[in-house]
């Protein structure tokens, strides 16, 4: 073996020092990845926001760091990224979640800071100035809507409603539904089947559209509706078998049977119902009151559109549940929860909040911000009847701790598309979907602990 | 001159130049030999260091993974040995999506190499506007496969896609390209689409056969088809052995089925047809949809294994059919 200095390394000494730059690399990039400067830097303070771009603008983190001094840095919403940055402990300040389906999954695994203490000293976010929607984002170790608060809805929708095209209607020459009394599912259904235009195999007006938020919302809504729970009490369990869930399968197995809609079976190129429901294409949108802010823009469209309240089921109660309620979290490790909360008292309740409340985009999620809600023209007027009634009927509907809703539909559509096109009975799809999903819950609660 | 007699003549020592400078001898001598072998090391480095970071580190990675129930946020994740492996053999969905992307690799990778090869021997004749033929041939390789799937979805929509819009102009009915029993051919046409790549590689191997062989082969009376067979194919047939191989890579790890699925996103991953299924798919459906990483894991290391077998498969029967043009004693 060489030994002078001007000696090439071997190969395996070489490799040696590859591996050992490679490991040393590695820690350095472990120290540094996905760095969240929280702290004091320069001349204010830094937060860090994992969201979407529609959920705060460039114009926003300017204004915020005129409004509160504090600097905004945004990172894309990724949950994958956001996965590594907790497992990393190095999380982002602030987190946008989806409350109906996030709130109960991230707080069983405790990685969300318990907020009551902020909220107990907040001269912005008053507790009696909260909507009732925000309790989706409480869970006390056990349920969804109870116990201390993790998050707060940016603004939301009950999203069981749906939208309705008179044009669509006159030219079909059917009677208009009402808009203050909500039709049953069943009556829903067959408005759509009369709607619906077909010609040579191919769908040319969608007669209705009615698939939720996620499978996993639209079933535990449409199961309360029947006046049952997909849930056993503990969360651990769902059974699509007994009466009220099999009805709310049953009934959306034959929306898409009958072809009347967008679903996994004729899907919608758009990939979600504005742009169809705006080309005059899809007679009835299930969607609540925020797709007012795209129908709205729209001076041909506002006026022949009307807002309709959440169908029910023959017997059934009167529930309008919200099934998103997107909002803010923080994680527990966030190194600046200080002015993290005051960046998440200036997004709910200050200039962001009330720029949201105006634009008719969704209902504000403080009760003060509704007489912000946009009612200068005579359709804006008529939503905001339609909408003002049906908040009597909101209620939180629970979600499982044990699972995303991300997982919940990948096992419903994986399983479901043969059902839906006549390949399967309901009652043989009921068992498959409680065999494969308790045991993803049975999963998730052994990790849960 | 050869190479070694250079390597010699550089790695002799030499004077110590009469300038002043300090006499060779009170300095370490550096061969030529060294010299050259640094600079080996010091160019292949970043890429050692960047395989050993970014592939060796995260099958490491992947391969711990496999062993455990970790989801990648829950607390309680355990160390389960082989169970993920073990689950994996009984999962009849697992074996189905394998299958289904055995099949499609031994449909796909046949076809696009006909089809590479044939578009190759088109361009490769002296036509007019050959150059314009070649560039438009190639142009579907560069479109990124996120693009290609958009244009592939807009193009077979059942109801306003243009493919459909031709069907129901000549009074057909308009057909459900997307799902089954479509999906897989819709598939297999995005896979053809991109036959430019295959079509470069083989023109290349083309223009490397000699013309006197082609030449000799006429003046002896043999066939175009003969001549195809006997000269152009085993001179091609290393070319035609890499893109085999790298075929059937690509073909079990394409994500293109996702790109055609009715919903994006990661719940959408199990919205593709079950005919367009694929292994991948499942794998992506584990990891991304369930959360499963440490099963997603035991999929791919399972994966990772079916590639080097079946990679050693097709060298192994491929061997005695391969024509390499270069002297058998130059490899001793």
């Amino acid at each position: 073996m060489r030994s002078h200095s001007g000696a090439p390394p071997s190969r395996r000494r070489f490799l040696a020092l590859s591996a050992g730059g490679a490991a040393a690399g590695a820690a350095a990039l472990s120290g540094c990845a996905m760095p969240v400067s929280t702290g004091v830097s320069g001349g204010g303070e830094t937060v860090t926001l994992m969201v979407k771009p529609e959920d705060i603008s460039p114009e926003l983190v300017k204004q915020a760091q005129k409004d509160t001094g504090i600097t905004i840095k945004t990172v894309q919403h990724d949950i994958t990224k956001l996965i590594a940055m907790l497992t990393s402990g190095n999380p982002p300040d602030l987190v946008r979640s989806v409350g109906a389906v996030d709130a109960a999954f991230f707080a069983a695994r405790d990685v969300m800071e318990d907020l009551d203490p902020y909220f107990a000293r907040s001269s912005v976010l008053e507790a009696d100035d909260l909507d009732p929607v925000n309790d989706l984002w409480r869970y006390d170790g056990r349920i969804q809507g109870k116990g201390p608060r993790y998050g707060m809805v940016k603004d939301f929708s009950q999203d069981s409603m749906y939208w309705y095209n008179t044009s669509a209607f006159d030219k079909a020459g059917v009677e208009y539904p009402s808009e203050t009394e909500p039709v049953t599912y069943e009556e829903w259904l067959d408005t759509a089947k009369r709607l619906v235009q077909r010609k040579q195999g191919q769908t040319t007006v969608f007669g209705g559209s009615y698939s939720g938020l996620t499978k996993a919302t639209l079933f535990t809504t449409m199961t309360a509706a029947a006046g049952g729970s997909l849930f056993s009490d503990d969360f651990s369990r769902i059974d699509f078998t007994t009466p009220e869930a099999r009805k709310a399968l049953a009934w959306y197995i034959d929306y898409c049977r009958t072809k009347v809609g967008p679903s996994l079976i004729q899907p919608d190129p758009n990939g979600w119902d504005g742009p169809t429901y705006q080309a005059g294409r899809m007679a009835m949108s299930n969607n609540g009151y925020w797709l007012g802010g795209m129908i709205n823009t729209d001076k041909k469209l506002a006026p022949v559109s009307r807002l309709a309240p959440a169908p029910v089921f023959e017997g059934g109660p009167r529930i309008s549940a919200c099934q998103g309620g997107t909002g803010l979290w923080m994680p527990r490790k966030a190194s600046n929860k200080d002015a993290a909360w005051r960046i998440f008292e200036w997004f709910f309740g200050e200039a962001p909040a009330k720029e949201r409340a105006a634009g008719g985009w969704g209902i504000p999620s403080l009760k003060s911000l509704r007489p912000l809600m946009p009612a200068q023209e005579d359709y804006q007027k008529r939503e905001l009847k339609v909408q003002q009634e049906e908040l009597k009927h909101f209620s939180v509907i629970a979600f499982t701790p044990y699972t995303t809703a991300d997982a919940f539909d990948a096992l419903f559509n994986q399983i479901a598309t043969a059902a839906m096109a006549g390949q399967m009975s309901v009652d043989t799809l009921a068992g498959r979907l409680n065999a494969a999903i308790n045991e993803q819950l049975k999963r998730g609660k052994e990790q849960v602990g | 001159m050869t190479v070694d007699q250079v390597s010699s003549v550089a790695d002799r020592p030499r004077p110590a130049a009469s300038t002043g400078r300090a006499p060779a001898a009170d300095r370490p001598r550096v061969s030529m030999t060294a010299r050259r072998h640094r600079a080996f090391y010091m160019f292949t480095s970043p890429w050692i260091i960047g395989f050993a970071l970014l592939t060796i580190a995260p099958m490491v990675y992947a391969l711990w993974l496999s062993f455990t129930t970790f989801d990648g946020i829950s607390p309680n994740w355990r160390f389960i040995g082989l169970g993920n492996y073990s689950e994996l053999l009984q999962d009849s969905v697992t074996w189905n999506a394998l299958g289904r992307a055995g099949l499609f690799a031994l449909t796909s990778v046949p076809l696009s190499i006909i089809a590479g090869l044939g578009l190759a021997i088109l361009v490769n004749r002296p036509i007019k506007a050959r150059g314009l033929f070649r560039t438009l041939l190639y142009l579907p390789a560069v479109v990124p496969p996120v693009g290609a799937g958009v244009a592939f979805k807009t193009l077979f929509d059942q109801n306003s896609g243009a493919t459909n819009g031709v069907l129901t102009l000549f009074g057909f009915d308009a057909l459900g390209w997307l799902a089954d029993p479509y999906a897989r051919y819709v598939l297999i046409m995005t896979v053809l689409w991109t036959a430019g790549n295959i079509m470069i590689i083989s023109l290349a191997g083309l223009q490397d056969v000699p013309r006197e062989l082609h030449e000799a082969a006429r003046i002896d009376g043999a066939s175009a088809w003969r001549t195809f067979r006997s000269i152009t194919v085993p001179l091609l047939s290393p070319v035609l052995l890499f893109q085999t191989v790298t075929g059937v890579i690509a073909s079990v790890q394409t994500i293109m089925p996702l790109l055609l699925a009715p919903l994006p996103g990661t719940g959408g991953v199990t919205t593709v047809p079950e005919s367009n299924y694929l292994y991948m798919m499942h794998v992506f459906a584990q990891y991304f949809a369930l959360g499963r990483y440490g099963y997603a894991s035991a999929l791919l290391w399972v994966l990772f294994f079916l590639i080097l077998i079946v990679t050693g498969l097709i060298f192994k029967f491929t061997s005695g059919v391969v024509f390499y043009n270069v002297d058998p004693e130059a490899k001793k």
